[in-house]
């Protein structure tokens, strides 16, 4: 970690005049130079709320917030600062009307760079977001990923000490999130930029993250219900699995072997009643009970499901409904081998 | 002769209505970007009595100033009424809730995430609020415009503060009042062509930032 960007104790959020009861609370997160944090969950589990925070752009009402060793919260002329170097870039970005070069100036006018470096700094950073020579573009002609491009580019240009972002890839098409994906990773390692984001997808996460911290209904869950193995993996040579348990066995994609974590996204487990079966249903089938029902979103649930392991798992309501599922009904669990991640430590 | 009353009455009209547009679109524009970013108790009422005000008559502006203007009136001492100032004055009250109203309209229009966007970037609070302002520029020029159209074409409140004399207060409504009172219909008829076609160009105007707007 090239120094502490950023130091979270006890902070604490709730949406103002709102009647929402929402509120973030997050005990302690540390975020260090040139390190990329990916923030995941399910809808409303207060990812973006976090980011907002960490731009300074909402203002906690409990704990503490240190930026890079102050609180920025303490003047007005600090907040400013901090915002500068700690730039969002949201779901739904907003471009200024004019043109993309306009907007990509915009920032570097605010901190006074020399506007003869301007014409270098805009090419470099559209470059990167592969929308070299539009400069000249307007921004009511671009599409909805040109849109999320430019206002990457905008953010990039400005060489920030934190980018935070808000879904990064969500507009994009897979080729280009890949791109982008790599641009982010480059950032880190050669710019030394913290890159916190938010995802819905597990496996970018695991991608591009040195940390996940998965939150739900505005609380950090703790890592280890992220439903992580570590173990030793065998391969036949088609396919790769781990023994967390005794007669478990997890099979996932590729052919590594050696000792790995295997990374499993709950929200792409199944889960069915068990109809009178028992466990030892074969690779990646686990027999349990559910032992606790959340509801996360109006739509969707988190489930725990423990037997000889303990999972965690998202379902959309319907399919909770439609499958009779309910606090302690024996249930058999399956994972499918594309839903399991898994990587050397 | 004439061309020359006509042409003065021409510039003082441009003179004292230009002025108290700008006049009050700079106390009109910063209160409806305070209200467009603000929810508070009592902002309704804000809005209804601008809206009220808006459809207030031009004599009763007229009246309400000359009873503060003339001699024994509260302000009587500063000698303004009948003056080009007391013409200005009592017209930015004329046209301040228009340019409110219309700008209020306009700064709402613009999405909320202009301003977030702006401070992420690093603007101050101050440098946002012109992003705003800027992201509605069209639409407040529009506003602007507008309230030149009202001051330059009402008569009530040029006649009862201007009283309408020669060469010093006398625009071009007073004027076509004067010529028509005078039997003089040619003159009131070109007075009123006259009016008529300043009106008109401040909506082409007025019509052409919308369209630039919208095509932006």
């Amino acid at each position: 970690m090239a120094g502490e960007i950023y130091r979270l104790e006890g902070l604490h959020y709730a949406y103002p005049d709102s009647a929402s009861r929402f509120a973030l609370e997050i005990e302690s997160l540390l975020v260090g130079g040139g390190e990329t944090l990916a923030l995941v969950g399910p809808n409303g589990a207060g990812k973006s709320t976090l980011l907002m925070i960490l731009a300074f752009l909402a203002r906690p009402y409990g704990g503490r917030l240190v930026f890079r060793g102050g609180n920025p919260w303490a003047s007005e002329a600090g907040v400013v600062a901090a915002r500068r170097e700690a730039v969002l870039v949201t779901h739904h970005p907003y471009l200024f009307k004019g043109t993309v070069g306009e907007n990509l100036a915009f920032g570097l006018k605010l901190r006074g760079v020399p506007e003869a470096d301007w014409p270098k700094r805009v090419g470099a950073a559209l470059d990167l977001v592969e929308l070299s020579g539009r400069e000249r573009a307007n921004v009511q002609a671009l599409s909805a990923g040109q849109v999320q491009r430019v206002a990457l580019a905008r953010a990039v240009v400005l060489e920030p000490k934190v980018l935070l972002l808000d879904e990064p890839t969500a507009a994009l098409d897979a080729a280009l999130g890949l791109r982008i994906e790599a641009v982010l990773r480059e950032l880190g390692r050669e710019a030394e930029t913290a890159v916190v984001f938010s995802t819905h997808d597990f496996s970018q996460a695991r991608r591009l993250a040195d940390e996940v911290l998965y939150l739900s209904e505005g609380r950090r869950v703790e890592y280890g219900h992220l439903n992580c193995f570590s173990g030793t993996a065998s391969t036949d040579g088609e396919r790769s699995w781990i023994e967390p348990a005794p007669g478990a066995r997890i099979v996932f994609p590729g052919e590594r072997t050696g000792h790995v974590t295997c990374v499993i996204d709950p929200a792409s487990i199944d889960v069915r009643p068990a109809d009178g079966l028992s466990g030892d249903a074969g690779p990646n089938v686990f027999a349990g009970k559910i032992t606790r029902m959340d509801l996360i979103s109006p739509s969707s649930a988190l489930l725990r499901v423990s037997g000889d392991l303990t999972f965690r798992v998202t379902m959309p309501m319907e399919d909770v409904e439609a499958k009779g599922l309910s606090l302690s009904k024996a249930v058999l669990l399956e994972l499918r081998p594309d839903s399991v991640d898994a990587g050397h430590d | 002769m004439i061309f020359r009353e006509l042409g003065l009455a021409i510039w003082i009209s441009f003179k004292t209505s230009g002025l108290a547009a700008l006049i009050a679109s700079f106390l009109a524009v910063p209160a409806a970007l305070f209200l467009a970013g603000r929810e508070f108790r009592g902002k309704r009422a804000i809005l209804l009595v601008n809206q009220t005000w808006m459809a207030a008559p031009t004599v009763v502006i007229g009246l309400l100033f000359y009873s503060l203007l003339g001699r024994s009136g509260p302000l009587g001492g500063l000698g303004l009424l009948y003056t080009q100032t007391a013409m200005t004055i009592g017209q930015v009250f004329l046209v301040l809730p228009l340019i409110l109203g219309f700008s209020y309209t306009a700064l709402r229009q613009v999405d909320k995430r202009a301003r977030l966007t702006a401070l992420t970037l690093g603007a101050t609070r101050r440098q946002a609020g012109w992003i705003v302002l800027r992201e509605a520029r069209f639409a407040l020029l529009t506003a602007v415009l507008a309230g030149f159209a009202r001051a330059i074409s009402e008569i009530g409140i040029a006649m009862m503060l201007g009283g309408n004399i020669r060469h010093a207060t006398r625009n071009i409504t007073t004027s076509i009042a004067l010529e028509t009172a005078k039997g003089e219909f040619r003159n009131g008829v070109i007075l009123g062509v006259i009016l008529l076609v300043i009106t008109l160009g401040t909506n082409i105007l007025v019509q052409s930032g919308l369209r630039t707007k919208d095509g932006e």
